[in-house]
């Protein structure tokens, strides 16, 4: 390596790319939700998919792009659901176009 | 007045409960409090080897345990602080030897004796834990900041809610404040995030830890060893004195700087 890339490595946070203690803190957090409430591994996917298909049922979603996950704070522990909807497309014609007689 | 029973525990192993029991009461000591440190690690004992006391024991926790001996004969007093003392756990048993019921009796003992009884945990939370948390209803738990150990303490901070204990402490032991400075360390904030509980002190990583332990040397009685003043410090703050906390600067200035760089690191 050249003098001026030890000299921007060494000024950059983290020479092993994305600062590993962020990795760490939010991998602990996971782990301690499921440690402390006695959750299987696979729960997260079975609410997941649980929660998908109640509001299915009443909205269309865009399934693929569904964020579901806890998140630890010292006051509380939530489940937050992000969930973008997808506009249903029109029974009847292009707008701006007048319907024929 | 009724001394104060303290236990130090941590779930993981290897993290420093040692190490703070001895230099926790040696610091005690030397600020005039009596104080009697406590091995519970029946089968792998080590607090008397850590402080230098190993050839001076004759009777141990489980002499007093199974009534070969009173209490009294199996204490040891450190030569070195005249009101230091130790209990030894003993080498060729193991935890079964204890029960929750005798420890606590042990400690109610002790409690009218000393003014301080820092009962040292084994790591785990089985029987040796139950039984070093039998005696005390203020507990110190010590972590490093690694995943691995925050993990464990948050699972022993949830076992000591559901016991009821009073007052939980949380240590952070072995910081380095170069790695915290460039993010590849959890820092002091991060942890209290994940962990929320009272934060008694944190200790920096410091390699006269292995020099006085390898002495049976307490680093708490040496002004020149920055885990040592810590060590002493924390000590101070359970004695009710405001002390604030070591911040996490590591030793810049240009120099230091410009020699790292030139050295490739």
């Amino acid at each position: 390596m050249g003098f001026l890339d030890k000299l921007v490595k060494h000024l950059s946070p983290g020479g092993y790319g994305q600062q590993s203690k962020t990795a760490a803190k939010e991998r602990l957090k996971l782990a301690l939700t499921y440690d402390r409430g006695g959750l299987a591994q696979g729960t997260i996917e079975q609410l997941r998919d649980e929660i998908i298909q109640v509001i299915a049922k009443h909205l269309t979603i865009n399934e693929d792009e569904i964020d579901i996950n806890f998140d630890r704070t010292t006051e509380e522990d939530r489940l937050i659901a992000s969930i973008p909807l997808r506009m249903a497309p029109r029974a009847h014609t292009k707008r701006g176009q007048m319907t024929s007689p | 007045m009724a001394g104060r029973d303290i236990t130090v525990t941590s779930g993981k192993g290897g993290v420093g409960k040692t190490t703070f029991s001895a230099n926790v009461s040696a610091a005690l000591a030397e600020l005039g409090k009596k104080a009697v440190a406590v091995d519970t690690d029946v089968g792998l004992r080590n607090l008397d080897i850590v402080m230098g006391l190993e050839n001076r024991i004759v009777f141990d926790l489980i002499d007093v345990v199974e009534g070969r001996c009173r209490l009294q004969k199996a204490i040891i007093r450190d030569k070195r602080i005249a009101t230091l003392h130790m209990l030894p756990a003993a080498q060729t048993r193991d935890k079964s030897a204890v029960s929750p019921d005798a420890m606590a009796k042990i400690c109610a003992e002790l409690r009218a004796q000393f003014d301080f009884t820092i009962i040292d945990s084994p790591a785990g939370i089985e029987g040796g834990f139950q039984n070093a948390i039998a005696g005390a209803d203020e507990v110190v738990i010590v972590t490093t900041p690694h995943v691995s150990a925050i993990r464990d303490a948050d699972r022993v901070i949830g076992l000591l809610e559901a016991a009821e204990k009073q007052q939980i402490y949380l240590v952070i032991n072995r910081l380095q404040a170069e790695m915290v400075r460039r993010g590849d360390m959890l820092d002091i904030p991060d942890i209290m995030d994940i962990l929320a509980v009272e934060l008694l002190g944190t200790i920096p990583e410091d390699e006269s830890i292995v020099v006085t332990s390898n002495r049976g040397e307490l680093a708490s009685l040496h002004a020149a060893s920055p885990a040592g003043q810590e060590y002493k410090n924390i000590a101070r703050r359970l004695l009710g004195e405001e002390v604030p906390m070591l911040p996490i600067e590591e030793e810049r200035g240009l120099f230091k700087w410009l020699a790292r760089l030139f050295k490739g690191q």
